[in-house]
């Protein structure tokens, strides 16, 4: 795990204004540009987790979600989003898969959507649903960026942190580096105004 | 949601979960480079109802310790569980209670 806003983060908070907790809810604010990259971000991961077989042709199980044509994912960015549920058991894993994850690809795609529908307002204001699918999707964008960044560690992430100038944006590594700490100090922007709504609300 | 895996290899295993359906299974959380403190925090209070100085203690000792059992009961429940985890994009695996893996 990672624990954002050093020194550096300072910097970063020019670029974006905050969310922040309020008496309406979260608020947050996004430039254009900004909102276009998270516009393109989620759509990546959208198409990324839309299942290649069409859903199964028993309408009960797709009802439920059924498929049992479901292999692993074989690329280690999607395996990141839909994880196996046991572990150094690759047959009960698998089983499990059939059963889940199906509408685990759906209610991802779900949380994407809404973000993204979020987007089209001026200002963004978020009860508290509408946040925890925003950081749901914040985060999937995040695991998929820092498995091409392969991040691996905690020294992988100081690395990548590392990265703060977008006038060093020279390559795709940089570039994705500098999405990857936007993506990170939205994320963790947004988890504290709903961390503050937790403590409010008790 | 209810999911049944008893593997055809496994009948051992399948008939003493039929006669002992009790035992406790265990949520593991795994600790990664990626997902933020307070967002770990968050799920844990949030999705569990965990007080914040519970899920605190729990995402640390996810952090420090690479991982940690942060819900005990059925298999079925743990499983559930574990799909909301993922669904969070946090990696959780489910496992026999004490089966240290």
């Amino acid at each position: 795990m990672v624990l954002v806003c050093g020194p550096r983060c300072k910097r970063v908070a020019t670029v974006a204004k905050a969310f922040s907790a309020g008496r309406r809810g979260i608020t947050g604010y996004l430039e254009p540009a900004e909102r276009d990259l998270l516009r393109k971000l989620f759509a990546d991961i959208i198409t990324m987790l839309e299942p290649e077989s069409p859903a199964h042709e028993d309408p009960l199980a797709a009802l439920i979600g059924l498929d049992m044509d479901v292999t692993p994912p074989s690329d280690p960015a999607l395996l990141r989003l839909l994880p196996d549920v046991v572990k150094d058991d690759a047959d009960s894993a698998l089983e499990f898969r059939q059963l889940t994850e199906r509408s685990l690809r759906e209610s991802k795609i779900g949380a994407l959507r809404a973000a993204t529908m979020g987007l089209d307002a001026e200002k963004l204001v978020l009860d508290a649903e509408a946040a925890k699918l925003w950081s749901m999707a914040l985060n999937d964008v995040r695991l998929v960026l820092a498995e091409r960044l392969e991040i691996r560690d905690e020294k992988d992430a100081d690395r990548v942190h590392e990265v703060q100038d977008w006038a060093d944006a020279d390559d795709v590594e940089s570039y994705l580096s500098l999405v990857y700490n936007f993506v990170t100090w939205l994320q963790e922007s947004l988890v504290q105004a709903m961390l503050a709504e937790l403590q409010r609300a008790k | 949601m209810s999911v049944s895996t008893a593997p055809e290899t496994d009948r051992d295993l399948s008939t003493h979960e039929l006669i002992a359906p009790d035992v406790p299974w265990e949520l593991i959380v795994w600790n990664d480079p990626v997902n933020l403190m307070s967002y770990v925090s968050y799920v844990f209070q949030s999705y569990f109802g965990y007080s914040e100085a519970k899920a605190a203690e729990l995402m640390l000792q996810v952090h420090t310790e690479g991982k940690s059992a942060v819900a005990h009961g059925s298999k079925e429940k743990m499983e559930a569980h574990a799909v909301a985890m993922h669904g969070f994009g946090l990696w959780a695996t489910v496992q026999k209670g004490g089966n240290r893996g």
